[in-house]
């Protein structure tokens, strides 16, 4: 098959296929069409007269729409420029396709369209393991439609395939005998309608299905209108604003609306296979965003606070007051074969939340938000004490209760190496990793200031601030390496320290859990030689046993991580570290095209003039999109306070002079400007 | 009101969750929602109806119908399980033993009320890093 992987997207309906607009699913090729979660499409194929087409060209119109040019033949040397065909791809229910032949002969042509159709109806978690499936399908012509079925027990999900133009139908596909007239042409709708998916949704309620749809196609349409929306940009350095131009048009992909939640959109960890809600992704990216598209924060904030937990269940890792994790609706999660329903086994995104609730305040002003989640807010922070306190030792810790398919780690490293000694042995379980202490410290901090501003509860916020000073001195005096003048990575289940040096000491910065005395070590760490490469920090420090410039969570650069570590910077005075951070990044992602990809290896600059990028499916990858945003905030020095905007430049030499007009906040709209005076070592004008 | 019986004599748990409920003055995972919700029980000819509306922090149960934010349909055994806690509703909404007509989001919201699977304890022994280790060593 073709290599280019086609990807389009509405909602979290998506459809991959190759650069023909053809899909030939495989356990090797993940393509099809997929609707929350379950493929509905696994063979879409054309072809005319027997022949497979190739294409000429394949133009992303939008990001829910794509046009296919193609000719008849899949020869190198020969191709029938007699003939073309048009495949017009727009993503909705399901999807619509306007294909259309085009006669360029002086003779008519006889042609015969088929379009093989089939489905394995596989879940999203089966498609590359390719399970085996318990149900029955069928495939089934009814009048002028072709329906693919696919059910098991009561899970009943369907495929509804019909053409505007009558075609010979039977259950492998549609068949269309035609003349197209000398120098004429002739058209056909298809739509592919998935049904079933959708919770409840089977008996269906199209109404209300349908109605929710609608509202998603509104908002795609209203891309030129997002992008009026947020501040614009303006800069000495043109990649910049190709960079900010690129963030924007992601971001709007990345918008995801759920279903109890139609008229709100958040934002979606990555595209196409992470387009659902992710608790930790989509507070990281509405904290990064917040000074351009407020509106995410807030829909992130209420569609979690919604499926907060409320009881003790291990399969699902939940408690009550934990923020979720991930949220899924195929057939292994419907079966509770997994627990996505949704997973709670995450041990930052309750901290996180109550962190993201003082930082939109902060940005907005709107405190009705705070007090319509008083009850949400409290609950997070007494599951921080009551619940993520797995050993008695005043820390946040985590330890899965579903060994069988729940998470081993649960913070943002979450590959199986991510906490390691120094000699590269893993701890074991219940592990306390640093940065959710700076997290849990922050949350208490931020929410003592909701609680005298909005919740009207001084006491409340007395107990937060006596238990963060609490915290910030036990872990200040816990986790630091004295031989290392870090701290450690976490706490084992003995108490032990996880002696390895890694990113998420940069967390620590951002957090305020540092004691003053300490944060020079940390900066130096940050920008020395076994962390900084040039391109930005690495996960985990040159020289440690389990480092790997290309190892996920040890040792490649993630643009995330360091967006958070420049804010971390900037919090303690470290501006001209903070500047070398946003230069690395930045001229990665002018590199790059403007989209940052989750990471990229840890090589150090001075040896690969670009960076190396680490392969991974996902991209657009919603906290890699928001890290150049949260970099410009950096570079500004944006800080609201008390309803006004603090602005205080410190920009790299690189980006000259920058101007971000119309930043949206309780102050209406300022503007911020600045100019590059932080020289970071790298000469300006290298190769972009 | 009298609880409900199911068609054996003993005491029907469905009716006596929804009794409680009703009678439980103040629900914390209740606070600040508000959504009337209908649960259709289906129990051979017979349907059972329960109304609930939860307005900030309490649930109003009743057996006479009425309008509703959400329509909700299962079969007797289904709603004995999700009482129980040992349906999760979301998974049985996917699945299609439970059908919602009308808003999902008042659905999710009452889920709030529902108890977690029996025999979840919320802990699981520690694990030592050299069960970690001999785990993850090749053979």
């Amino acid at each position: 098959m073709s290599g280019n992987l086609v990807q389009m997207l509405e909602g979290n309906t998506f459809v991959v296929s190759d650069e023909r607009g053809d899909i030939e699913a495989s356990a090797t090729d993940p393509t099809g069409l997929f609707s929350f979660d379950t493929r509905f499409l696994s063979t879409w194929v054309l072809t005319v007269n027997g022949q497979r087409l190739t294409a000429l060209s394949t133009d992303d119109v939008q990001y829910f729409q794509t046009r296919f040019f193609l000719v008849p033949g899949t020869g190198t040397v020969y191709v029938d420029a007699k003939l073309s065909v048009i495949r017009l791809r727009e993503v909705g229910d399901g999807f619509h396709e306007e294909l259309r032949v085009l006669n360029h002969d002086s003779e008519p042509a006889e042609l015969a369209i088929r379009i093989d159709a089939a489905s394995d109806f596989a879940d999203l978690f089966e498609v590359k393991d390719a399970l085996r499936k318990k149900g029955q399908y069928q495939a089934q012509v009814a009048g002028q439609s072709l329906l693919l079925s696919y059910r098991r027990e009561t899970f009943a999900r369907q495929t509804c395939i019909s053409s505007s133009e009558p075609a010979l139908i039977e259950p492998g596909g549609l068949e269309f005998r035609i003349t197209v007239p000398a120098h004429g042409q002739w058209k056909t709708e298809l739509n592919v309608v998935a049904s079933g998916g959708a919770p409840g949704g089977f008996p269906a309620d199209p109404a209300g299905i349908t109605g929710q749809r609608r509202v998603r196609r509104d908002m795609a349409r209203g891309l030129e209108k997002w992008l009026n929306k947020a501040p614009s940009l303006n800069c000495d350095w043109q990649p910049l604003e190709r960079i900010y131009r690129c963030c924007l048009t992601d971001l709007a992909a990345l918008r995801f609306t759920t279903l109890t939640m139609p008229d709100r959109a958040l934002p979606a960890a990555g595209l196409p296979w992470f387009m659902t809600i992710f608790g930790r992704d989509s507070i990281f990216t509405s904290l990064q965003t917040l000074p351009f598209t407020p509106e995410l924060a807030a829909a992130t904030l209420l569609a979690l606070a919604e499926r907060q937990g409320t009881r003790t269940d291990d399969f699902r890792d939940e408690d009550p007051g934990r923020i979720m994790h991930e949220i899924r609706y195929g057939e292994l999660t419907a079966f509770e074969e997994r627990p996505q329903s949704p997973y709670y086994g995450s041990a930052d995104a309750t901290p996180l939340f109550v962190v993201l609730l003082d930082e939109y305040e902060r940005w907005t002003g709107d405190t009705k938000l705070v007090a319509d989640l008083e009850h949400a807010a409290r609950a997070a922070l007494a599951w921080i004490d009551d619940y993520a306190d797995l050993q008695g030792n005043g820390y946040v810790s985590y330890q899965r209760r579903n060994a069988e398919t729940g998470l081993e780690n649960q913070c943002w490293k979450d590959s199986w190496e991510s906490v390691s000694y120094r000699n590269g042995d893993l701890p074991g379980f219940p592990r306390a990793t640093c940065e959710l202490q700076g997290y849990a410290y922050d949350a208490k901090v931020r929410a003592a200031r909701l609680a005298r501003l909005v919740w009207k509860d001084p006491e409340f916020a007395d107990r937060l601030e006596r238990q963060a000073a609490d915290l910030k001195r036990r872990f200040n005096r816990d986790f630091w390496v004295p031989d290392g003048g870090y701290f450690a990575a976490a706490l084992d289940a003995d108490g032990r320290q996880v002696d390895s040096l890694t990113s998420n000491v940069g967390h620590l910065l951002w957090s305020g859990i540092v004691a003053k005395s300490k944060a020079r070590a940390l900066a130096r760490h940050l920008l020395g030689p076994r962390l900084f490469s040039g391109w930005g920090v690495r996960t985990l420090a040159e020289g440690e046993a389990r480092y790997n410039p290309i190892g996920y969570h040890v040792g490649a650069v993630w643009p995330f991580d360091n967006s958070f570590i420049a804010w971390g910077l900037r919090r303690y005075g470290f501006a001209p570290e903070a500047a070398r951070i946003i230069d690395g990044v930045l001229s990665a992602a002018a590199i790059f095209d403007g989209r940052l990809p989750e990471a990229f290896g840890g090589y150090p600059r001075s040896a690969t003039r670009y960076p190396v990028r680490y392969p991974t499916a996902c991209s657009p990858q919603a906290w890699s999109t928001g890290a150049p945003l949260l970099l410009l905030r950096v570079a500004l020095g944006l800080q609201p306070a008390g309803g006004k905007l603090i602005v205080d430049p410190a920009l790299p030499t690189l980006i000259g002079h920058l101007e971000l007009l119309d930043i949206p906040g309780p102050w209406k709209r300022i503007d911020a400007l600045g100019r590059g005076r932080i020289d970071t070592g790298y000469p300006a004008g290298r190769p972009r | 009101m009298p609880p409900a019986r199911g068609g054996s004599g003993a005491v029907d748990p469905v009716g006596r969750f929804f009794t409680s409920l009703g009678r439980e003055p103040h629900i914390p995972t209740f606070e600040r929602q508000s959504a009337r919700l209908r649960f259709e029980i289906a129990d051979g000819e017979r349907t059972e109806r329960w109304t609930v509306a939860v307005h900030d922090g309490t649930a109003a149960v009743s057996r006479r119908p009425g309008d509703a934010d959400a329509v909700v349909r299962m079969t007797r055994d289904c709603a004995e399980a999700v009482v129980a806690g040992r349906l999760n509703v979301q998974a049985a909404l996917l699945r299609g033993l439970i059908s919602c007509e009308g808003s999902l989001a008042a659905v999710t919201m009452f889920q709030r009320c529902l108890p977690g699977p029996p025999g979840s304890t919320g802990r699981v022994p520690p694990i030592s890093s050299q069960a970690v280790m001999a785990q993850r060593r090749p053979g």
